[in-house]
C-alpha cells in the first residue's frame, strides 16, 4: 500500500530525515513513534506529496507520489499536524469545500458529509463558524475530512493531541473502528496510543528509523535477559549476598524493605534454571522465597532506551520502574 | 479543472465571510465616487474642457492610479500568505489539485472581488447617459483597460501572496512591484536614447490606460498586460512549487 525508498530531507545543512525505508501493507494500522523533531512529520510530508524528498521516493498502491500525484492524493486520507483549518468558514461550507476539492460527485456530497459527521461526532456543529469550535471539535472536523472522500489509506500526524481524555478514548475507537477498512499510519509520540490501536510500530530518532516490527515484540526484542523481581523474608544483607552469589545472575538491586521482608531486582538470563538456581539457593540459606516474578518491559522502557543517546543520562528509567 | 472551481469558489466565501471584501468595496467606491463627483463638477463650470468625463475617471487621473494601488494588494495579501501561516496550504496542496489549479482558482477569485469593486462604477455611466450624450469609445475602452491592468496587477499580487508567509510582507512587496512599474513612466520623459525611449513607451502603463480610456485600444498594449500576467501567474505557480523543497 505504502512504500517509502531511502528517504531523505535536508533543509540547508539540517538532516531532518537521513535514509527511511520501510513498507505499509494493506491493513496494517501502523504506529509512527518518536519523540517531537525525530523527523515524522517530515516524512510524512514526503509520503503525502507536501514535500519533495532530497533523495529517495514514496510509492503509495504502486504508483510514485511524484510521477502520479493525483492518484496517490486520492488515495490518502490525510490529517496533518496541528489540524490547520479555515477559520472564517462554517463548518458545512468546509466540508462542502473539501469535498468539491476531492472530487466527491456533488450529489453524493450532502449525504457523505452527514455520513462523516455522524461518524467523528461533529454533526451539532455543522452550521457553526469553525474559529468558533472548541478544539475537540476542530480534531474531530480535521478527521472528518480526511474521511469524506472515502480513500483507503489514513495518515494521521497526532490526531489526539489537544484533547481531553474522554475524546481521547471516543477518538481512539473511531481510529480502531477505521482500522477494519482502512490502512493506517498514525503519527504520535503518545506509547499508550500506538499499545492501544496499532499492530506495527515504527520508531524513528534524529532522522533515521530505529525499529520497525510488532508492538509486541518492541520489549522483548530489547535485551538477551530478563528481569526478576524478589519478594524475600530475612536479613536484607544476607539475602543479597545470597543472590549475587547464584551463576548466571548479572545484576542484584535493593528495591524497598519492610518488616524484614525485601524486594530486589534481578537481570538474569533467559529460561527456568536460573529461577531453580534462586529457589534452592534461598531455601538452603533458610531465607524464604515468598515471591519470584517477571517484569515485563514496558514500552516506555522499550522506547526510553532505544530513543535515549548512549552519552545522554537515562532520564526516566526510576519512574518507569516505580 | 473542478479543483479550480472549488478553491475559487472556496476564496470567494472567505472574502465575502470576512469583513474584509466589504471594507475593499466600501472604501474603493468611496474615494471613486467621491473623484467621480469632483471631475463631474468641474467639468460643470462655464469655460471647462470639453474632456470626456470617463475618459478622466479610467486613468486621467492620479486618483485612478491610487485606487488600483491600493486595493489589488489588499485583495490579494492574504491568498497565499495566510495558507502558508495556518497551515492550510498542506491540506490544500495534498488534496487531488494540481499546483495549477490552486493558482488559477485564487486567482479567478481575486480578480472576482476586484470586477466586483468595479461593476457598481456602471451606475456612472448610467447618470451620464440620462444627462448627456456618451461617447461610448472612452467607455468601453475604459473598461477594457480596467480588466486587463486588474488582471496583470492582480497577478502580481498572488505572486507575491504566494512567496511571502506574512501578509504584511506580501502587500507591501506587491505594492513596490506596482510602484516600480509605474516609475517607468517617468523613467521614459528623462531617456533621450532612441531604442529606450522605445521599449519604455511599450510598457509605460501610465500612456497605455490613458490610451483605453480616450478609446485608443492598441493590440500592442494588450500583448503586454496580457504576457505580463503569464509572467506573474507562471512565478505564482512556481512560488508554490518552490514551497514544496522547504519547511
Amino acid at each position: 500500500m505504502i512504500e517509502a525508498s531511502r528517504l531523505a530531507k535536508r533543509f540547508g545543512t539540517v538532516h531532518a530525515v537521513k535514509d527511511v525505508s520501510f513498507k505499509v501493507a494493506k491493513g496494517e494500522v501502523v504506529g509512527f513513534l518518536g519523540p517531537n523533531g525525530a523527523g515524522k512529520t517530515t516524512t510524512i510530508r514526503m509520503v503525502t506529496g507536501y514535500l519533495q524528498p532530497t533523495e529517495g521516493e514514496a510509492f503509495v498502491n504502486g504508483q510514485s507520489v511524484l510521477d502520479a500525484p493525483m492518484e496517490t492524493r486520492r488515495n490518502i486520507g490525510y490529517l496533518p499536524e496541528n489540524n490547520p483549518l479555515y477559520e472564517e468558514l462554517r463548518v458545512r461550507e468546509y466540508f462542502g469545500f473539501r469535498a468539491a476539492l476531492k472530487g466527491v460527485p456533488r450529489k453524493m456530497r450532502r449525504k457523505r458529509i452527514s455520513e462523516v459527521a455522524g461518524m467523528t461526532e461533529t454533526g451539532d456543529v455543522l452550521e457553526k463558524i469553525i474559529g468558533s469550535c472548541s478544539k475537540g471539535y476542530r480534531q474531530r472536523i480535521g478527521l472528518a475530512d480526511a474521511l469524506l472522500a472515502d480513500p483507503p489509506l489514513l495518515i494521521l500526524d497526532e490526531p489526539t493531541v489537544g484533547l481531553d481524555p474522554a475524546q481521547i478514548v471516543r477518538t481512539r475507537d473511531l481510529i480502531k473502528s477505521l482500522a477494519a477498512q482502512h490502512t493506517v499510519i498514525l503519527s504520535t509520540h503518545i506509547l499508550p496510543e500506538v499499545e492501544a490501536i496499532c499492530s506495527r510500530a515504527l520508531i524513528i530518532h534524529h532522522g533515521a528509523l530505529l525499529y520497525d516490527g510488532r508492538v509486541e515484540d518492541l520489549g522483548r526484542n530489547l535485551s538477551a535477559g530478563e528481569t526478576l523481581v524478589c519478594r524475600v523474608m530475612g536479613e536484607p544483607a544476607a539475602v543479597e549476598g545470597c543472590l549475587s552469589k547464584i551463576p548466571g545472575v548479572e545484576r542484584v538491586e535493593k528495591l524497598d524493605e519492610t518488616d524484614g521482608r525485601s524486594w530486589f531486582r534481578l537481570l538474569v538470563p533467559k529460561g527456568d534454571s536460573v529461577r531453580e538456581a534462586i529457589f534452592w539457593s534461598l531455601a538452603e540459606a533458610r531465607l524464604p522465597l515468598l515471591e519470584m516474578s517477571t517484569s515485563r518491559v514496558s514500552l516506555e522502557e522499550a522506547f526510553l532506551s532505544l530513543t535515549t543517546d548512549e552519552d545522554e543520562p537515562k532520564g526516566g528509567e526510576k519512574e518507569v520502574f516505580a | 479543472m473542478k479543483g479550480t472551481i472549488a478553491v475559487a469558489r472556496k476564496e470567494l466565501l472567505s472574502y465575502f465571510f470576512a469583513p474584509m471584501a466589504y471594507i475593499v468595496i466600501a472604501a474603493f467606491l468611496l474615494m471613486n465616487g467621491f473623484i467621480f463627483s469632483v471631475i463631474m463638477t468641474a467639468l460643470s463650470q462655464p469655460g471647462a474642457s470639453m474632456a470626456s468625463p470617463l475618459g478622466l475617471f479610467f486613468g486621467g487621473s492620479l486618483f485612478f492610479w491610487l485606487f488600483v494601488i491600493v486595493t489589488v494588494p489588499a485583495i490579494t495579501m492574504k491568498l497565499g500568505a495566510e495558507e502558508r501561516k495556518t497551515g492550510t496550504m498542506e491540506t490544500l496542496l495534498t488534496a487531488p489539485v494540481s499546483d495549477f489549479g490552486v493558482v488559477a482558482g485564487k486567482y479567478l477569485a481575486a480578480m472576482g472581488l476586484y470586477l466586483a469593486c468595479w461593476v457598481p462604477t456602471l451606475l456612472y455611466v448610467w447618470v451620464l447617459t440620462r444627462f448627456s450624450q456618451v461617447d461610448w469609445g472612452p467607455v468601453v475602452g475604459g473598461y477594457l483597460g480596467v480588466l486587463l491592468l486588474g488582471a496583470f496587477f492582480i497577478a502580481i499580487g498572488l505572486f507575491t501572496s504566494l512567496a511571502a508567509r506574512n501578509q504584511l510582507v506580501a502587500a507591501i512587496t506587491a505594492f513596490a512591484i506596482l510602484i516600480l512599474l509605474l516609475c517607468v513612466s517617468i523613467l521614459g520623459f528623462m531617456v533621450t536614447d532612441p531604442l529606450w525611449k522605445g521599449i519604455l513607451e511599450y510598457v509605460d502603463l501610465w500612456s497605455i490606460v490613458q490610451n483605453f480610456s480616450k478609446g485608443l485600444v492598441d493590440s500592442r498594449s494588450i500583448v503586454y498586460l496580457l504576457s505580463g500576467t503569464g509572467l506573474f501567474l507562471a512565478l505564482s505557480y512556481e512560488a508554490i512549487e518552490a514551497g514544496r523543497f522547504s519547511r
